[in-house]
């Protein structure tokens, strides 16, 4: 509260000090790309003789403050032609740039954060953005571009395993990551059960990926934020582009709805539906599909709005005896008004849901769970002066969370239909960040947002004796469900348990030369929701759990100190961070929890921590023919759950353990070379610490079966992980003028084709009955085309 | 569910591959394990009745050892106590007078190595096996022989049930535990599939009656083992505790369980 209360104070200091100063003036306006008319993110609009300047936000807009006076004006983007420009300064003005991309048309942007003088300033730090051609350029498994793959390349980022769905930031776990789609938030990312992400690279414009220091605008997840933007679409010119490759085929359209004004953006991408079942006649189907749709309209120079759709399923079928569909649904609409050339703002309103469906035909049951959520955010960005800049707004979403319904499939089902309660929760935020530059040399930012989460009135809600839904007997020493002693019901309107976080940010900046600085940053988030997995990364039939009565919010602290630097005029960066963090009321599951159609999930679970603790290492060659990076990442991350009390056990006897995707040593090495116009290659060399594993310490016979006696909790490891990939990039005629481009992409996963360990399984052999240990290697080399076009 | 269709996919996608490795394992000091089924077939008298106590041993070891001269008992509510003789050093301790009762608690005692192993539970009935239906194109390629074992739940009671299926061709049986959550009082059936199962196999299928902690113990166990490895609602390895504890040293606890079932008996030959 006292930041806040800081916060307000400096914001009437500031503004009072602007309406008393004297001859300032206001330059503000909208940066697009001139061949595509996309908005452009994170231009930078830069006055060298003041050593001063700002970037466009996530809407192109931009904003400086500067006494009246003549300047030379700079407007850079990595990829685009510089524009220098004189500007007289002596009234409130609007300029609108089209920035022209830079001659050579192969000099991808590999990373634009940071790149620029000023970010060494800017007091943000853990922060990659990559660009989409960046991520179409990075060499894939099966040549199908992934987004969520490609984030895995940079330091602190890292997954549990080839196949296995999501990401881990900084050590904390998949679910904890806040997955913004055009501001929407995306409760599952994967297709094929983790194998591809959601996202259709073609339809996407930005994405920005926030480890640390996150601004005070995001909340609800505690170890990252994925900020995703879809592109507008031409409103110029009609354009198709498009691509076929071996798993999937995408095709995406835009255009003017009014010239200059309105565009549309149509996109599909549908993988084959026999794809993975060539062989035989049956009736077997997996696929999966998405379609991303945007409407974007400018109403005047104050005014536009924007209507964007995500619609995307997996469908999965055997026959007629098991059918599985699970996806993502996401409608938006979008207002950004200026109120002033100081003050953007944005209205989002925000529908989503999530849907996963199970049909067992030889069991007779038909499963249907989800989450649904009405989202309402308004953010505003005043850009006060040159050297002070506030966010502030709020963000209310509703939740109705549906565990679980059962259905018989027809009268001859063995299944009683069932109906596990359905759970409501409102979460509030209001939210103020400051961007404050003391000086040339130090920057900071500092803000907090004020979280609050309800859990509304359900139908049902177990009570038990003591509070206590989950006994430990002593004498066998294991814990076991407490029986309910009543049930209450409630109204919708009744709050059965309310939490308040606050959540205070800081992050500063200081310039040791023009070349390099120093940052630091502290950030505390609270995350409401729990997704309820006991397998080491998420599966399409995890069930997001709200916090209540027995179930506590996670609370997060996380520090943060880097060191950046740029070399040789900004062709190399480096970037250097350290971190640590701790997560409060991480919870884990009893060894017999059983998640699936669980309707008191506090009966099998306990409260524990989490912490996480690493170094980042992140060196660039941000131009030339040869461009890439190196990243590397030292780390540990761990969980523990103790007893409650002395004479409990706790999870895996109290002690830490390392999470899934706890990865001690993390190498990635990713480059490009520019051959000439026609030809590109690319390539990636990995190395990973393999990941822990819970081997067996011995085996017994019982009931005529072999039973492994298991060791410590992931206190094995499997073996290392590394592997090489391979691109080549082909343009059949880059000089072309004809308006249908092509582009060939070959590319070899894994080249050396290393049996990487994704598994190993420790079985009694069915057939001679002897023991053995099994790896599942997942992906060997594997060669793949893909074909794009544009027109 | 996420591995094993995720394993299906890829087994059909020719990229991935499962090998059989080495691996360096650490190696536990032996425990006892308790075996301990009492079985009460349905039409028997149940007298005779055998325990067994093993060693648990390093996990690549071709077997395990017995645990040999064990003083084993089992005593009920009524004052009974039925001991169980060592037959030779085979660990198989044999008891010819056990009266089973239904619903009766009894206790049983083992005294190894100095220290007193205790565990209590109830002798669970079980309804009979009504039918068995077989299909012949079950199985993710259609091609599989699937039997499914129909039993009546009975009503507005909890029920829970422990299934053994026994052919010829694997070493080892299947085994599988169900309640009655979501199917209380229905005509419900037990599951087993084979691969090679061919007309003229025989298939033993035993339907026990077990308690809701048995259930919740097998449930675990058969999640962790080589049975249902990497199913669908997989949980971390862990060790798995039964009902037996260690009352002269409560850390060395013993592995396995004592379980009271009534059980129905039904050999299928394939058609």
């Amino acid at each position: 509260m006292r930041k806040f209360l800081l916060g307000s104070t400096v914001y009437i200091l500031m503004f009072t000090s602007i309406i008393s100063a004297q001859n300032k003036y206001t330059l503000s306006g909208i940066i697009t790309d001139n061949n595509t008319t996309e908005t452009l993110i994170g231009v930078n609009i830069i006055i060298p003789e003041l050593k001063n300047g700002t970037v466009t936000n996530e809407y192109g807009f931009y904003s400086i403050t500067l006494d009246e006076g003549t300047y030379k004006l700079q407007i850079s983007y990595l990829g685009f032609k510089t524009i220098t420009q004189i500007l007289e300064l002596n009234a409130d003005k609007t300029l609108n740039f089209k920035l022209e991309e830079s001659a050579e048309r192969l000099n991808q942007i590999i990373i634009t954060e940071d790149v620029e003088k000023l970010n060494i300033r800017k007091p943000q730090m853990s922060v990659n953005s990559l660009s989409i051609k960046t991520i179409k350029q990075l060499p894939v498994v099966l040549g199908e571009v992934d987004v969520i793959k490609s984030i895995t390349l940079l330091p602190g980022v890292t997954n549990a395993g080839e196949g296995s769905s999501g990401f881990n930031v900084r050590g904390g776990s998949a679910d904890q990551n806040l997955i913004l789609l055009d501001e929407a938030t995306i409760f599952n990312t994967s297709h094929l059960f983790g194998f591809f992400s959601v996202f259709n690279p073609d339809a996407i414009k930005d994405i920005k990926l926030y480890k640390g220091g996150i601004p005070a605008k995001y909340g609800g997840r505690v170890s990252s934020v994925l900020d995703i933007y879809q592109k507008e679409g031409n409103n110029e010119e009609f354009h198709l582009n498009g691509g076929i490759g071996l798993v999937s085929s995408r095709l995406l359209a835009e255009g003017p709805i009014k010239k200059g004004k309105g565009s549309f953006l149509l996109g599909g991408r549908s993988s084959y539906a026999h794809l993975f079942l060539p062989l035989f006649d049956l009736d077997n189907i997996a696929y999966f599909y998405d379609l991303n749709t945007k409407l974007s309209y400018r109403l005047n120079a104050k005014n536009s709005i924007y209507l964007s759709g995500y619609f995307g399923r997996d469908v999965f079928s055997l026959g007629d005896s098991f059918t599985n569909t699970y996806g993502n649904t996401v409608l938006n609409f979008r207002w950004n008004h200026l109120f002033s050339d100081k003050l953007f703002s944005n209205f989002s309103a925000i529908y989503s849901d999530y849907f996963y469906g199970l049909t067992l035909d030889f069991v007779g049951f038909d499963w249907e769970s989800g989450i649904t959520n009405f989202n309402v955010k308004y953010d505003l960005k005043h850009y006060i002066s040159d050297t002070f800049k506030l966010e502030y707004g709020l963000n209310s979403i509703y939740y109705k969370f549906n565990p679980g319904e059962i259905q018989p499939i027809d009268d001859n089902s063995g299944i009683n239909p069932d109906k596990l309660i359905d759970k409501y929760a409102f979460e509030n935020a209001i939210y103020i960040d400051a961007e404050h530059k003391i000086s040339d040399k130090l920057s900071l930012s500092y803000g907090t947002r004020l979280s609050t989460f309800h859990r509304l009135g359900q139908d049902e809600l177990n009570v038990y004796q003591d509070n206590n839904p989950l006994i430990f007997n002593n004498d066998l020493q294991v814990y076991e469900m407490a029986e309910p002693i009543g049930k209450e019901s409630f109204r919708r309107s009744d709050v059965l348990e309310s939490f308040t976080n606050i959540e205070p940010r800081a992050s500063l900046a200081y310039q040791l030369n023009p070349s390099s600085s120093v940052k630091a940053s502290y950030n505390r988030m609270s995350q409401y929701l729990h997704l309820l997995s006991n397998t080491s990364s998420p599966t399409p039939l995890d069930v997001w759990a709200p916090s209540g009565r027995f179930i506590e919010p996670q609370i997060l602290d996380q520090f943060a100190i880097g060191y950046f630097k740029s070399f040789k005029d900004n062709a190399y960066s480096l970037e250097v961070e350290t971190f640590y963090k701790t997560i409060q009321n991480r919870i884990d599951y009893i060894d017999s929890a059983n998640l699936i159609a669980n309707d008191a999930i506090e009966q099998v679970v306990l409260n524990g921590e989490a912490r996480a603790y690493g170094l980042e290492i992140l060196l660039r060659k941000n131009e030339g023919r040869f461009k890439g990076w190196l990243a590397y990442t030292l780390s540990k991350s761990e969980q523990r759950t103790p007893g409650r009390t002395a004479q409990e056990t706790g999870i895996n006897n109290g002690q830490w353990y390392n999470t899934p995707w706890d990865k001690t040593h993390d190498i990635t090495l990713t480059g490009t070379y520019e051959l000439n116009k026609k030809w590109s290659i690319n390539s990636n060399f990995l190395f990973q610490t393999g990941i822990p594993a819970t081997f067996p310490n011995g085996q017994y016979q019982f009931n005529g079966i072999t039973v492994p006696v298991y060791e410590a909790r992931n206190s094995s490891r499997l073996t290392n992980y590394h592997r090489m990939d391979l691109s080549v990039n082909y343009n059949p005629r880059p000089d072309s003028q004809k308006r249908l481009k092509g582009q060939w992409v070959f590319s070899l996963y894994n080249i050396y084709n290393r049996r990487n360990a994704a598994n190993i399984t420790f079985r009694e052999n069915r057939m001679d009955g002897r023991n053995e240990a099994t790896r599942l290697a997942i992906f060997g080399i594997v060669p793949a085309v893909t074909y794009n076009f544009q027109f | 569910m996420k591995k094993s269709i995720l394993i299906f996919v890829l087994t059909l996608t020719f990229v991935s591959c499962e090998d059989v490795i080495e691996v360096d394992l650490n190696e536990a000091p032996p425990k006892l394990v308790i075996d301990a089924g009492i079985d009460w077939f349905k039409n028997t008298t149940g007298n005779e009745q055998n325990i067994k106590l093993s060693l648990t041993a390093p996990f690549f070891d071709d077997g395990v050892e017995p645990a040999n001269n064990g003083i084993v008992s089992i005593s009920d509510t009524n004052g009974n106590t039925f001991e169980f003789i060592e037959d030779g050093n085979s660990g198989i301790y044999i008891n010819s007078n056990f009266i089973p009762v239904i619903d009766e608690t009894y206790t049983l005692s083992v005294i190894y190595g100095n220290e007193l192993y205790t565990a209590t539970e109830t002798l669970k009935p079980v309804v009979p096996i009504d039918f068995i239906e077989q299909k012949d194109d079950g199985g993710f390629l259609g091609e599989d022989i699937e039997l499914k074992a129909f039993y009546t739940d009975p009503a507005n009671i909890e029920n829970f049930y422990f299934f053994e299926f026994l052919s010829d061709i694997p070493q080892i049986p299947t085994l599988e535990v169900y309640e009655d959550r979501f199917t209380d009082g229905n005509q419900i059936f037990g599951f087993y599939t084979e691969e090679d199962l061919e007309a003229g196999d025989q298939v033993t299928i035993r339907n026990y009656g077990v308690s809701d902690r048995f259930y919740q113990f097998m449930f675990t166990l058969l999640q962790q083992g080589s049975e249902e490895g990497g199913g669908p609602f997989e949980t971390q390895p862990a060790t798995v505790r039964g009902n037996c504890i260690n009352q002269s040293n409560p850390d060395n606890f013993p592995f396995g369980y004592f379980r009271l079932s009534e059980v129905d008996e039904v050999i299928y030959t394939i058609q």
